[in-house]
């Protein structure tokens, strides 16, 4: 594994969080994460979005907290190694996005 | 959006798929991640056969494979994207399949343009894709249709191309050397070659005009000149070069670049000196000129229109094509003929192809091809191109005769005398700023003509000598031309300015003179006044008729 993650400074966080924001992630209360919600035409959809990210998430060593019900997919993204946010949820966020378009 | 997804693969493959849906969403999703073709067939072989057969069925491509088997499927453009991060790759994909939904056809426009942008070659495309580069061309030139999937690794190389380049632009700021291929490989291990872009064409055959050779400092102000315009011609910043690449102008290459063209000067003015000697048989011919000059107007215009077709069908083709037309030529035109013949025989086999780039320096003009095809058969240029450009005109956008700027006053040779010629020839040097051309042709006429004892030969030579035309109409014009041609060259002296100053060619070398001054409409008389080729172009009788009188007035030395 690689070494201790840094969380995202405050610096980062004003530049990053509101793109995120405009992309409809939310700010989880209570701890430090984020979460969107996605849904698709059919199952099939949703689990094909979920294996990209799958894979991704597998190149990346970076797993995200997810739930599924037929074309519902939630996700919340945290690094538990730094109890917070780290550049690897940014990373992990925009492929998800990316990914949810394809 | 979602849609999108399980269309793909049957709309890629062209068949219908075997697969479940979800089968589908999982095989994208393997594929999306990075994985190849190749790599996932292989890797599905071998754990079937870790496995054991029971394991399943044919997983993986979905029978594709039977089709295309091994070859290079997936194109190497393919495994590129593997190396991509899996953001990008991800973005990649949802641009390529953004311009498959297109229409085709303006997105081969576009890929086309922006490689014409870039100076690409076609080559890379093809060996980054697999295309075939006929099918690749017709494709990008002629909308010729392409399977999807094909479309589908094109669009991939361009999108990436496009990453590539803007990093490229990108990092030089930085002062980075980029870490994408800039179009070369590992696996090529080899350099896309050189080429100069119209832009810098231009600048180097407007800096040939002013000095064949130039000095190291000239050289380097060259490159930056050129530089400078590719950057802007590709729309960045005159300081990114590295995204030029392989594209670079370098001080080499300018070097490289006069040294051919003055190779190419020197080899045409072998040739035009190879002509004269086998005129002479053919001046009795002349007498045939009086007869026909309708024949000549036609002629010409034949000519201009195969030259204008040609012109637009491309550089090879052109060349063809003018070849083929000073055979048409030569019975009609005595004046011509004779030229001609002389011009196609020891022409004999064309000049080098660069030779006809040279002509690109007279006309300055952005696209300067067709104007090589002109220059190149300077017998043919004589004969009529009407819409032929004589350098001067480089500066402006020619009309119809389009791209003929160039012509050289090939007609010149047909001056009269050795001495006229040469101060002609200087003339024109001053005057035109151009020309080696000139130059070179201007021994060639004396033999004509001093043959000639009528004054209207004279005066046909004169026209012989006006070269250029700046537009369709000039037919009219050119005939008009002549017409005050013979006119004002009471004096085979005064062709000294004349030909300077008489772009136009003459149509028709027989001499009805009809005394009809009156009637000119001397199109390059703008010449006299001043040197620059623009006013060549201008087409308007009324111009040049207000030149006339300078016209006379100057011949009259």
């Amino acid at each position: 594994m690689a070494g201790k993650i840094q969380s995202l400074t405050d610096e980062e966080r004003a530049h990053l969080l509101p793109l995120l924001r405009n992309a409809q992630w939310v700010e989880v209360v209570g701890r430090d994460a984020i979460y969107k919600e996605f849904i698709f035409k059919d199952f099939n959809q949703a689990f094909g979005f979920m294996s990209r990210v799958a894979l991704q998430a597998e190149k990346m060593d970076h797993h995200p907290e997810w739930f599924n019900v037929y074309n519902k997919v939630q996700i919340t993204l945290s690094t538990h190694d730094c109890g917070g946010l780290s550049q690897r949820d940014i990373t992990l966020a925009t492929f998800v996005d990316q990914a949810s378009l394809m | 959006m979602e849609e999108r997804t399980e269309e793909r693969p049957a709309a890629a493959e062209g068949r219908p798929s075997r697969l479940t849906a979800l089968q589908e969403q999982l095989i994208w999703a393997l594929l999306g991640s990075g994985l190849s073709r190749d790599v996932l067939v292989q890797a599905v072989g071998e754990l079937e056969r870790e496995r054991g057969p029971s394991a399943g069925g044919e997983k993986g491509d979905g029978g594709e494979s039977s089709e295309e088997g091994e070859m290079d499927f997936p194109p190497p453009i393919y495994r590129e994207l593997e190396k991509l991060s899996p953001e990008e790759s991800a973005k990649l994909r949802a641009e390529v399949d953004q311009l498959l939904q297109g229409d085709p056809w303006h997105v081969a426009k576009m890929v086309k343009s922006y490689m014409q942008q870039h100076n690409l070659p076609q080559r890379e495309v093809v060996e980054s894709t697999g295309l075939n580069q006929s099918h690749l061309s017709q494709h990008l030139n002629k909308g010729t249709p392409m399977k999807n999937q094909k479309r589908a690794a094109l669009y991939t190389w361009y999108v990436k191309k496009q990453c590539e380049i803007s990093q490229q632009f990108t990092n030089a700021k930085h002062g980075l050397a980029s870490a994408e291929e800039p179009g070369e490989d590992v696996r090529k291990g080899r350099r896309n070659r050189f080429k100069w872009g119209p832009a810098s064409l231009q600048i180097l055959f407007h800096a040939y005009e002013r000095q064949k050779n130039p000095s190291k400092e000239e050289r380097e102000g060259l490159v930056e000149e050129c530089n400078r315009a590719e950057c802007l011609q590709r729309g960045v910043s005159p300081s990114q070069l590295a995204g030029l690449g392989s594209n670079l102008v370098t001080e080499v290459r300018v070097y490289n670049w006069f040294a051919n063209r003055r190779k190419e000067e020197a080899f045409r003015h072998k040739l035009a000196l190879d002509t004269p000697y086998s005129n002479q048989s053919a001046t009795s011919s002349h007498a045939n000129l009086p007869p026909s000059p309708e024949h000549g107007v036609k002629y010409s215009q034949q000519l201009l229109c195969d030259t204008v077709s040609s012109a637009r069908g491309g550089g090879g083709e052109r060349v063809g094509r003018l070849v083929g037309s000073p055979v048409q030529l030569e019975p009609s035109h005595t004046l011509l003929e004779t030229h001609n013949a002389k011009q196609v025989s020891s022409g004999g086999p064309l000049p080098p192809v660069s030779t006809l780039t040279s002509l690109h320096s007279l006309t300055a003009a952005p696209t300067s091809s067709q104007s090589l095809i002109m220059a190149s058969l300077p017998g043919v240029m004589s004969l009529g191109e009407s819409s032929l450009l004589i350098g001067l005109a480089s500066t402006q956008p020619q009309s119809v005769g389009g791209g003929f700027t160039t012509l050289q006053p090939i007609s010149f040779q047909q001056q009269l005398h050795a001495s006229s010629q040469q101060q002609i020839s200087q003339q024109l040097q001053g005057h035109m700023g151009a020309s080696p051309f000139m130059a070179t042709m201007a021994p060639l006429p004396c033999h004509m003509y001093n043959k000639l004892d009528s004054p209207q030969y004279h005066s046909s030579s004169l026209l012989s000598q006006a070269m250029v035309i700046a537009d369709s109409s000039g037919l009219g014009t050119l005939t008009s031309l002549a017409t005050v041609r013979q006119i004002l060259t009471t004096d085979p002296e005064e062709q000294t300015d004349s030909p300077l100053q008489d772009d136009s060619l003459h149509l028709q070398p027989h001499t009805p003179v009809p005394a009809s001054s009156g009637s000119l409409e001397l199109y390059p008389a703008s010449q006299t006044t001043d040197s620059h080729p623009s006013h060549l172009l201008s087409p308007s009788p009324t111009d040049l008729g207000s030149y006339i009188p300078t016209q006379m007035v100057s011949t009259a030395q």
